[in-house]
């Protein structure tokens, strides 16, 4: 049987071209996208071993702490699952994150917000999803942090994603923001996406079962990748 | 097979930011102790260098200006055509000076496609960075090669008149380059993958 990716709805997901981002002026391509069905090439993809992740990949509170002192901030667990269009879970699928400190500042050298550096927080993360497609990352809340567009605007909190599943094709970047922040709302990046539900499938929850298991707050963000169907070829179907 | 299960959505894509180095390449910005390698730095690593190939180029925004703060990948098969999930990823910047990127790596066959059909040598290519909301994905082709047959440049060719953003220029021997736009006259045809 072949499988082949389901198409992209390019509704559910941010235009390129959207002014109110101004960064995305001098970058966004201007002529449509060519669609075709998948081939070798996409359904294929790079696998990621379980044994590349460190013991300490996956808690930012210690991943990059100096003689064990904590980062400053909130501890938080961000956890959820991966699964295909299907509901199918995926395992083995490589998440790597980044985010700012409890200031709003990154430890990058272009970052000139004049926030501080934490000495003990670099903001990276990664996980490999086990058999039920399941992640969680221990971490620091991020704060919100300014940025030029139109004139200065504010960040909502947010934690950037990466993700790699079974095939090229299912590659997503994204970025998890945080139920109740009102900055949400007047995000540019975050109204590029018109499609009311898909904007609210980027929001995290905070899962109040947790409470008592670990003492800290946990946010909920579920990621769903593309499925995978039968194709057709020469209007016969492989395979059966 | 049933042909009534629910589609979920796919979660939406957003700009990878500025930033993207802290997570995907830490290493590479001098964040080192936390991950012991960055990903993709070798995308052939057990293969011999002497068979290996350079595709260098810059990418350039609306104002033709070659952009450093981005991040590149490519996926590709090996020297026959195969793909293994081991090895053929490769996650690379441009330089911060020449704002030119190189990627060493092995040439690709021709590709055996699920069809059956075979597909010419190429490499998918994609970019992320501040100003994308959405991964932007192409393919290297190189010339030289036959690609009157490929699958993919036939369809290309039913809505663009000129493919030639997609094939990189040979330069010299095993040097190829491989210039991308944005926007603009010469902008790249970008691919819905
Ligand atoms: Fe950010």
């Amino acid at each position: 049987m072949v499988e082949a990716l389901i198409k992209r709805n390019l509704k559910t997901h941010p235009q390129l071209n959207f002014p109110d981002y101004k960064s995305s002026r001098l970058r966004a391509p201007k002529n449509k996208k060519i669609s075709f069905s998948s081939t070798s090439t996409e359904i294929s993809g790079p696998v990621f071993k379980k044994d590349i992740i460190g013991k300490l990949d996956n808690d930012l509170t210690l991943n990059f702490s100096k003689n064990n002192i904590l980062p400053i901030g909130h501890k938080i667990i961000v956890f959820g699952t991966i699964s295909d269009q299907f509901a199918n879970p995926i395992e083995g699928a490589l998440i790597e994150i980044w985010q700012a400190n409890a200031a709003g500042k990154y430890l990058h050298h272009n970052d000139n917000n004049t926030a501080p550096v934490d000495p003990n927080f670099a903001g990276c993360g990664r996980y490999i999803t086990s058999s039920k497609g399941y992640y969680e990352f221990i971490t620091i809340q991020p704060g919100p942090y300014p940025y030029p567009n139109r004139g200065i605007e504010w960040r909502p909190m947010h934690i950037h994603f990466s993700v790699f599943g079974k095939s090229f094709g299912q590659r997503l970047i994204t970025q998890m923001y945080f139920e109740g922040d009102p900055l949400i709302n007047s995000c540019p990046m975050v109204n590029s996406i018109s499609d009311k539900k898909a904007k609210q499938s980027l929001i995290s929850t905070l899962d109040t079962s947790r409470y008592n298991t670990k003492k800290l707050l946990s946010y909920k963000f579920d990621i769903i990748l593309r499925g995978t169907n039968q194709t057709f070829f020469e209007n016969r179907k492989e395979g059966l | 097979m049933s042909d009534i299960k629910t589609v979920l959505d796919e979660t939406p894509f957003q700009t990878a930011g500025p930033f993207l180095h802290i997570g995907c390449l830490p290493n590479a910005i001098n964040i080192e102790g936390v991950f012991d390698n960055d990903l993709g730095v070798k995308p052939f690593a057990n293969k011999h260098y002497d068979k290996f190939i350079t595709i260098t180029g810059s990418v350039f925004d609306g104002d033709g200006k070659a952009l450093d703060d981005i991040m590149l990948e490519t996926w590709q098969s090996d020297e026959n055509g195969v793909y293994s999930p081991e090895s053929g990823f490769a996650r690379f910047v441009p330089n911060s000076l020449t704002k030119k990127f190189n990627l060493y790596t092995l040439k690709p066959g021709f590709i055996n496609n699920i069809d059956g059909k075979a597909q010419s040598p190429h490499i998918l290519l994609s970019i992320s960075s501040r100003g994308l909301n959405m991964t932007l994905n192409t393919r290297i082709y190189f010339e030289g090669d036959d690609l009157i047959n490929d699958p993919l440049l036939s369809i290309v060719k039913n809505s663009r008149n000129d493919v030639s953003s997609l094939i990189a220029k040979k330069i010299d021997e095993d040097i190829y380059l491989f210039d991308i736009f944005l926007q603009g006259d010469k902008e790249t045809i970008f691919l819905d993958i």
